[in-house]
């Protein structure tokens, strides 16, 4: 018999119903083979990576595909994280638990684990220049907004918040899109020894 | 499913591909897999729990792999879910191969001593 593990039961939750439903006993019983062979630290360590880098790819695969999920999880993180380092630039504090929660991510997202479930994309150089430039028409617009002497209440803050974020993200996503190297066309076959 | 031109499965995700190797070796429940992926992968890739079945059921969605209906192991905990390869399965896996053998092919040809 399985032994309950209620944390990890629990945290099931935070996956789609659909999988927790089909899957939820197998993913307990997986991980009391996990504490039963390795030691609870390791199941943990283990399962810690694979609920950040699963939690909201699953989530976001139930609404979009997965190259799609895959980019969209960068962009809230880095939004997560300019979000936060100008909330705790300007005196908000708070703003450092999603600075750190980015953080966190983002090294969840850089490990073996989220690489090898990760759908090789042939496109990335192109999808990250596209990011980039949407994000830049984000920033200029927030901009051009800032200088209109017809804003509401309230609205440079607003502006700020979200054009700061898009400017730095814009910036992030063409260097990372400038250093990717392009995809190889076709490549002509060696002979075979 | 069976005219399905293999080809266009490719190129997989590591942890499918490693998953469908594993299932070469015959039919296997969650945690021999995720075993066996370790193995294959001089502990490289180390799945977790829901990285695991999500692989699997992007596999079973796609008809590469199945889940049986029956426990090959009467002795096994009957809870436990086994899975095998399908037909496409296996011509994936073989296609998958054969593309990975070629890059090697290539990588060799281009990186061999006196080039470059």
């Amino acid at each position: 018999m399985p032994a309950p593990h209620p944390i990890y039961k629990s945290l099931l939750r935070l996956y789609p119903d659909s999988f927790r439903s089909h899957y939820g006993d197998d993913l307990v019983q997986q991980f009391a083979d996990l504490v039963r062979d390795r030691g609870a630290r390791a199941a943990w360590a283990r399962t810690s990576v694979d609920l950040m880098v699963t939690v909201p790819r699953y989530r976001l695969e139930t609404i979009m595909n997965e190259q799609h999920s895959a980019t969209t999880v960068n962009i809230g993180i880095t939004l997560l994280a300019v979000g936060g380092a100008v909330g705790v630039l300007t005196g908000l504090y708070p703003g450092i638990v999603p600075f750190v929660a980015a953080f966190g991510l983002a090294a969840a997202q850089r490990s073996t684990l989220a690489r090898a479930i990760r759908t090789p994309d042939s496109h990335r150089r192109r999808r990250r220049l596209d990011i980039a430039a949407v994000l830049a028409v984000v920033f200029l617009a927030s901009y051009v907004s800032l200088l209109s002497k017809d804003r509401w209440a309230g609205g440079e803050q607003m502006l700020i918040a979200i054009g700061v974020p898009a400017m730095v993200g814009a910036v992030v996503f063409l260097i990372a899109g400038l250093l990717t190297p392009r995809s190889p066309g076709g490549h002509p076959a060696p002979p075979i020894a | 499913m069976a005219d399905l031109d293999p080809s266009s499965f490719l190129p997989l995700p590591q942890a499918q591909f490693h998953v469908l190797v594993a299932l070469t070796e015959g039919e296997r429940h969650g945690y021999a897999i995720m075993q066996a992926v370790e193995n294959s992968s001089d502990g490289i890739v180390r799945m977790g729990p829901a990285t695991l079945y999500g692989t699997l059921k992007k596999l079973v969605d796609k008809g590469l792999v199945e889940e049986m209906e029956h426990r090959p192991e009467p002795d096994d905990d009957q809870r436990r879910r086994y899975y095998r390869l399908t037909g496409v399965g296996q011509r994936v896996c073989t296609a998958e191969a054969d593309r990975l053998a070629n890059l090697v092919r290539i990588s060799r040809f281009n990186l061999r001593p006196g080039m470059g």
